[in-house]
């Protein structure tokens, strides 16, 4: 076992530095080179251009061959100096620093929403396969996986904030995070992006649960004169469990984090996926590659947290 | 055990005559379990009836699709409930009918009177619990033991199985455990609340002959140290002689004979059942090719009217066509469902 | 005796109508999918043959802004500096703009088809790229094994821990927004989950049963690849390509609704981009297209999903 887990660390730094290298290569891939387009924004500034050109250059190496670039790059990035955001005038880790906390919790708050009522709808709807509330529930989480998050976000502020009037139309910041009115004026947001979620689960859940209700050892385990409630939730759950961690956690790198962007976007929440999408119209690229590292980083965790868990959950693996 | 709230009802008791009545300890008549299909119904259980007494290994053989496995299921109604269900007949245990029965009670006789086991220890047994768990949990979902009490007689069935370092097999999960050991492990499992009757379904199909001749060995022994009642499925006529008292064979969803193994192998009365022996190889006789019953069983959505065995039957009569055989006493311990020997005497 | 001596005549084999015929009877039981197909080859029928009917999507006219679908009204206060005081007026729906109009007098339903033109196309050729590409580099690590396979899964693994939303902002951020380059970028970066599956599945039969007793009847390399294996992955292949176009879509709609679309073409998420702002005097702009999107994705999920049942051997239909 641990043999296991040194290889997967491992591997993991692999895959990181796999990460930062192609990020690289996208990077000098454009069109208009970064330097392009900060004297774009400068020259509007009115300052000179040359001068302005060659302390860039000098300071960013880009006169120097491109491996010795690619070296400082990954040495600038390990150190912790991701570069200076001119759109913000602060250090790039300085600006993450403040903004990330906002989109951890609307991430936090939607993943436990979606996952409490999630699983337990798809338990519902295993259990009581084919009857009007497993129907009701496919319905439900066909609309709910096929309806666009962002679009959903629009819908409940124009239904709950523009024409009922419920809840204000913009983020206010000025309440502390954790507040109960700041978690009130998080309920729309945390809606828009935990159903599409939620809808998900449900039908993970829904097939996990079938996949064990018809294995054998819940006959054995009847047989056995246990009661039925026993048999759901504790001999089938627990192995029903096993995929569905894996998928969920999947789920939160690929589609969440994307989800959470345009939510943040929509109802004005400072969060990292608001100041990326800012740095984008103020072409400040040191952000926009900043907010798209972390993303990624934070994926390549959870994948080996996920790892980690599964083998930890399934006998199977554990003791080989 | 047995409640004691319920009389004995008093139809069973004429019914079945077959014989001293008060060792008789499970009573199964006319039962029939169907599944309601989007193809159509199955009636994989068409008509059973057959006793248990105390202390016998009674055999339930058949070919394979033949309806014993649903036989046994349905004794504990362990069958999936829709799109199954018992349409008809009883199951008379402790003169409670489990067929009908409050599934609380049912749950009360599952594991602790009756328990059962499968084939397939590997899928039968829960991948992610521990062996002793399992068997832990059994014992306290019946009660009674403390859990160092529970703990020991654990320990004490895994040995009583020949499991060797029984204490650490208590710790193990199915997938470290050899096959023999998983299958023997099981059985444990399924007597931890010493249970009157044991129904194994086809407990060594999956294992190889070693291991096979263990579980023989065992099934003995419990016979004989624990006076056990136990129902054995099986397909092979080989395993019901060593193990079995009697026997009753299965058909299309039917018992269509019952007695003592001895009467089964030398005087068969049903055409299927002479057809049964006759397929055995007999290392003695010069063959060059092998009998066979000629067709196949049918299809359980599509069972032929009349008798089912009628178009296979050699000796197949008009009546066989229309009007199904009724089950009758021939011989104090021979009976049959044939219209070859309808003597009237129901059995 | 002359029976025997004819040739026997070829049974076909493979992937051939008379199977996809099977897979089509089975398909359509499923109301569902059907209902989904239906709405599918209408949008297509829209998109091609709609533009020319409609009107031109970007022709704005400000004397027709902000009209509401035929059967809706709005009430209007404008200001009057003459009279010092607000004037309210009732708009109601025109025919001549049955869905309504946007806050520069662009017609709504033109706008839509125009989208749906755009959703269509990319939904397409994206995802055709992407599970082109997915099945090539499945297909090719699954067969060349050894250190090419290696290779092969660890850029997978690499590509797929990029988010990918996040990820297709960042290049379409340095590439710079056109619609070929967005379906080019969202092509080339959504190929991972198709490659992981069509690998694993490859990989598995080339060990099951059928494989072995075809190769033991004689057959020849290329006839199990073509006859035995091909068949069931591009079941496979049908059933992921169908499911991806969703995906796809929402991508795409999501991009230009950030505002890194195509700025030359109106696609769904433009027109929420522009619907956003203006929710409280023109809510149908922020209305319409999302109901759009939504029908089409949803229309995609039914279609997928009644195929997966389809092509299932295991499902009784």
């Amino acid at each position: 076992m641990r043999s296991y887990i040194i290889k997967r660390l491992i591997y993991s730094v692999i895959i990181a530095w796999g990460i930062l290298t192609i990020t690289f290569i996208l990077l000098r891939i454009g069109p208009t080179s970064p330097v392009d387009r900060y004297l774009l924004n400068i020259a509007a500034k009115g300052q000179d251009i040359e001068s302005v050109k060659q302390a860039i250059e000098a300071r960013y190496g880009l006169d120097k061959p491109i491996a010795e670039q690619y070296l400082s790059y990954m040495g600038n990035l390990l150190q912790g100096k991701w570069g200076w955001s001119f759109s913000a005038s602060m250090p790039v880790l300085d600006l993450i620093g403040s903004h990330w906390i906002y989109s951890f919790q609307l991430i936090l708050l939607s993943t436990i929403f979606a996952i409490l009522l999630g699983v337990s709808l798809g338990m519902l709807s295993a259990v009581k396969q084919n009857t009007k509330v497993d129907y009701a529930t496919s319905i439900f989480s066909f609309i709910g996986i096929s309806i666009p998050g962002f679009w959903l976000g629009l819908m409940l502020i124009l239904v709950f904030g523009v024409q009922l009037g419920w809840f204000k139309t913009y983020y206010d910041t000025s309440y502390p995070i954790w507040s109960l009115q700041n978690l009130k004026q998080l309920i729309l947001p945390v809606l828009a992006l935990g159903i599409g979620e939620l809808a998900a689960y449900v039908r993970y859940t829904r097939s996990a649960m079938l996949d064990n209700l018809r294995k054998e050892f819940v006959t054995t385990a009847r047989a056995k004169g246990l009661p039925e409630r026993t048999v759901i939730g504790k001999h089938v759950l627990r192995n029903a469990v096993l995929p569905l961690v894996t998928i969920i956690m999947f789920d939160l790198g690929s589609i969440v984090f994307g989800g959470a962007y345009l939510t943040e976007i929509v109802f004005g929440i400072p969060g990292l996926g608001q100041v990326s999408f800012n740095a984008i119209f103020a072409d400040d690229y040191a952000v926009v590659v900043a907010v798209t590292l972390i993303g990624t980083f934070l994926v390549l965790l959870i994948n080996l947290s996920t790892d980690l868990i599964y083998t930890y959950l399934d006998p199977r693996i554990r003791y080989d | 055990m047995t409640p004691s709230t319920r009389t004995p009802s008093s139809e069973a008791d004429n019914d079945y005559n077959l014989n001293v009545m008060n060792d008789t300890v499970l009573e199964v008549s006319g039962l029939k379990t169907w599944f309601y299909t989007r193809r159509g119904i199955v009636k994989a259980v068409n008509g059973v009836d057959f006793a248990l007494k105390k202390g016998e290994c009674l055999c339930l053989v058949g070919e394979s699709g033949c309806g014993k496995s649903v036989t046994a299921l349905s004794i504990l109604r362990l069958f999936d409930s829709p799109p199954g269900k018992i349409v008809e007949g009883r199951v008379l245990y402790g003169g409670v009918d489990l067929a009908t029965c409050p599934t609380a009670y049912l749950r009360q006789v599952r594991g602790k009177d009756i328990a059962m086991v499968f084939q397939n220890a590997q899928s039968a047994l829960n991948p992610v619990f521990t062996v002793g768990d399992q068997i832990l949990e059994q014992i306290n979902t019946h009660g009674g033991l403390s859990h160092s009490e529970a703990v020991s007689k654990a320990k004490s069935l895994l040995e009583e199985m020949r499991i060797p370092e029984a204490e650490r097999a208590l710790r193990m999960y199915p997938h470290q455990m050899s096959g023999g050991m998983k299958q023997r492990a099981m059985i444990a499992m399924s007597l931890s609340c010493d249970p009157t009757i044991l129904i194994a379904d086809e407990p060594t199909t999956a294992v190889d002959v070693t291991i096979r001749a263990q579980i023989i060995s065992i099934l003995h022994e419990l016979k004989a140290r624990r006076n056990m009642s136990i129902i054995f499925i099986t397909h092979d006529l080989s395993l019901v002689s060593e193990i079995g008292d009697r026997a009753a064979v299965v058909y299309a969803g039917k018992v269509v004979e019952v007695a003592p193994v001895e009467t089964i192998l030398k005087k068969p009365a049903h055409p299927y059942t002479v057809g049964l022996i006759s397929c055995l190889p007999d290392i003695s006789t010069d063959a060059e090719r092998l009998p066979s019953i000629p067709g196949s069983a049918p299809n359980p959505i599509d069972v032929p009217a009349g008798c089912p065995f009628h178009p296979r039957c050699p000796k197949v009569m008009d009546i066989c066509r229309t009007v199904e055989p009724e089950f009758c006493q021939l011989s104090p311990v021979q009976a049959t469902a044939c219209h070859l020997y309808d003597t009237g005497v129901k059995g | 005796m002359t029976e025997a001596t004819k040739a026997p005549r070829r049974i076909s084999s493979g992937f051939n109508s008379r199977l996809a015929g099977y897979y089509w009877e089975r398909l359509k039981k499923n109301r569902l999918s059907l209902v989904g197909l239906g709405f599918i080859a209408l949008l297509a029928l829209l998109g091609i043959f709609g533009p020319l009917f409609a009107q031109d999507p970007q022709h704005t006219d400000f004397n027709v802004k902000n009209l509401p679908p035929l059967g809706f009204s709005i009430q209007e206060s404008i200001y009057d500096i003459k009279t010092d005081s607000f004037t309210t007026t009732t708009l109601p729906g025109r025919p001549d703009h049955p869905l309504g109009t946007d806050s520069k007098g662009r017609d709504m339903l033109a706008m839509l088809i125009s989208g749906s033109r755009i959703s269509l196309l990319v939904g397409l050729l994206a995802t055709g790229i992407a599970i082109f590409l997915g099945t090539l580099i499945g297909v090719l690590a699954a067969y060349a094994g050894g250190w090419v396979d290696n290779v092969l899964m660890r850029f997978t693994d690499i590509m797929m821990t990029f988010p990918f939303f996040l990820l297709l902002v960042l290049i379409v951020f340095i590439l710079g927004p056109s619609l070929t380059i967005i379906v080019a970028v969202i092509g080339l970066t959504g190929w991972t989950g198709a490659a992981r599956l069509i690998r694993s599945e490859a990989l598995s039969l080339r060990t099951r049963d059928f494989i072995t007793a075809s190769k033991a009847l004689g057959a020849s390399d290329s006839r199990v690849i073509f006859n035995h294996m091909i068949p069931n992955v591009i079941s496979l292949v049908i059933i992921m390509a169908t499911l991806s176009i969703p995906g796809v879509i929402m991508a795409e709609a999501a991009l230009s609704f950030i505002g890194m679309g195509d700025p030359m073409s109106t696609s769904w998420g433009t027109i929420l981009n522009t619907g956003q702002h203006t929710m409280d005097t023109a809510w149908w702009v922020a209305v319409e297209p999302g109901i759009m999107l939504f029908l089409t994705v949803l229309s995609f999920n039914f279609l997928g999903d009644g195929l997966r049942d389809a092509f299932d051997p295991h499902s009784i239909i």
